[in-house]
């Protein structure tokens, strides 16, 4: 049998005033403080390059995506939230996406994509921020992931750096 | 005429201010609580968040409104009626201000009236407030009201008790119920010759019970959150609810501002005993402002009581206390 040993209160304890002012004291220094609350719109989360925000397309320097549609990242991809249609091109690589389309509704930011592409054509953005009125509209085409390189470069030279581990 | 026109305006500028008052207390409640917390609370609404209140009221306004199925409609519409109404009829007769004059018009005292039986008045209609939470309660048709409904009008009938008996104190002391009279008996141009000197265990007991009477915490058994979901207004939505809320905010103020007529020398300055009337209003609003503030910073500072805690501390603790002090006090006057 376990006895708890009750704390015997002294008097000024058991009047309870004292121990209350106390406790009011405390509260009443903490309205000073400096405030740990982040104000998010002005006050966004930093990021940096091993943020895996929304997946964006690499747009080479003449404009056109660097993806072949190979389809990989569709397979890949847990949520099936990525739909490619393909068609030839006259360039060297032959193939471009027609289609590429990202339901970001769908899309759980697991990075998958990004390591199953071979011709590192998706990476992980710093972008975080969603919404949009219809759901539609949140089914984002081409024209709203492509991104030029310098906007990827320090997630694409991260990404090179974790790949030369292996 | 102009009586009748001064009286007018009177009533309009006090209820104004109450409601107003009122409206500022539900932010500062949000607003301090948040800074105790380290957080900065509502500052989107307007400058720092002033306008906070308004937006509230707004949104309670377009909110549906709600009545549980097998709720009794009149009383459920009644209640927040009778919570909000007692509340704010009791601020009639406290005493702001002594003579105003404005424009070269002498506009009397600067309360709605000045009731002989003040006093009495204010306990009178401030008890029937006990209805609407019980009325709320009872008429949701709900288990968790039913109960919150019950403790909150067995914990305002006793400690009802003890405030009256420690009013009765300063009445006895004073020799009238005239809030008016209390507050010029103090109002001797010294600090000391307030009646929070003379009765310091008054005082503690009186603020203590003004915390039961309201039900804020540490004593809120009304609403409980973890218990009762939110006691007797659990089942009410929309401006029924803002009713209740309301209510409880004006009963804040008036238990703040009864307290310093009471004790703290109502609208009197301290080394200065025929002050104007505006250097008396703000003397008074910055007394009840201040337990209008200690109401908040206690909220945020304790947990809340046991309900046999809170009996026994009413009826065993406080109770004998206060009679002891009546009778003390009784013996003293009649000594003396």
């Amino acid at each position: 049998m376990v006895i708890v040993k009750r704390k015997t209160l002294t008097l000024a304890e058991r009047l309870y005033l004292p121990e209350i002012l106390r406790g009011m004291s405390i509260t009443f220094a903490k309205m000073f403080k400096p405030k740990v609350t982040r104000q998010y719109p002005e006050e966004p989360l930093p990021t940096n390059e091993v943020t895996r925000g929304q997946p964006r397309l690499r747009q080479l320097i003449d404009g056109n995506l660097a993806c072949v549609s190979c389809g990989l990242c569709e397979a890949a991809c847990p949520a099936y939230a990525i739909t490619i249609d393909g068609q030839e091109t006259d360039r060297f690589i032959e193939r471009e996406p027609e289609k590429f389309e990202i339901d970001m509704l769908r899309c759980i930011l697991c990075g998958f994509c990004e390591e199953a592409c071979p011709k590192d054509a998706i990476f992980m953005s710093t972008e975080l921020e969603l919404a949009g009125f219809t759901r539609a509209s949140l089914k984002y085409d081409i024209d709203k992931l492509k991104r030029t390189m310098p906007e990827l470069a320090p997630r694409m030279d991260y990404i090179k750096r974790i790949n030369e581990r292996w | 005429m102009n009586d009748f026109l001064i009286i007018l305006i009177k009533t309009c500028v006090i209820y104004g201010g109450l409601i107003g008052a009122a409206a500022l207390m539900t932010l500062a409640e949000r607003k301090f609580s948040a800074w105790m917390q380290l957080r900065y609370g509502p500052n989107r609404v307007g400058p720092w968040g002033l306008l906070q209140p308004l937006a509230d009221g707004v949104k309670f306004i377009f909110k549906e409104e709600l009545c549980p199925d097998g709720a009794n409609p009149w009383i459920f519409r009644l209640a927040p009626i009778l919570s909000a109404v007692p509340a704010m009829l009791t601020v009639a007769v406290i005493p702001f201000a002594g003579d105003v004059t404005l424009f070269g018009v002498d506009c009397g005292n600067l309360s709605i009236t000045d009731l002989d039986i003040g006093t009495l008045f204010l306990v009178a209609i401030g008890g029937l407030s006990v209805y609407g939470v019980i009325l709320g309660g009872w008429a949701s048709n709900s288990k968790y009201s039913l109960l919150g409904g019950l403790r909150a009008s067995a914990q305002m009938i006793s400690y009802e008790l003890s405030l009256i008996m420690i009013i009765l104190c300063i009445v006895a002391m004073t020799g009238s119920l005239d809030l008016r009279a209390i507050t010029e008996s103090q109002n001797t141009g010294n600090p000391l010759s307030w009646n929070v000197f003379s009765q310091p265990l008054a005082f503690v007991i009186f603020v203590i019970a003004t915390f039961a009477e309201t039900n804020r915490h540490p004593f809120d058994f009304a609403e409980c959150e973890p218990e009762l979901v939110a006691g007797f207004h659990t089942e009410y939505s929309s401006m029924k609810f803002a009713l209740f809320f309301l209510g409880e905010y004006c009963a804040m103020i008036v238990m703040a501002c009864l307290t310093t007529t009471l004790f703290l020398g109502g609208y009197s300055v301290p080394f200065w005993e025929d002050a104007p009337w505006f250097i008396e209003l703000g003397s008074f609003c910055a007394k009840a402002g201040f337990f209008a503030f200690l109401f908040i910073w206690v909220r945020w500072t304790l947990p809340r009581f046991r309900f046999d805690q809170l009996m026994h501390l009413g009826w065993k603790v406080f109770l004998p206390l206060a009679l002891a002090n009546l009778l003390v006090t009784g013996a003293v006057i009649s000594l003396a």
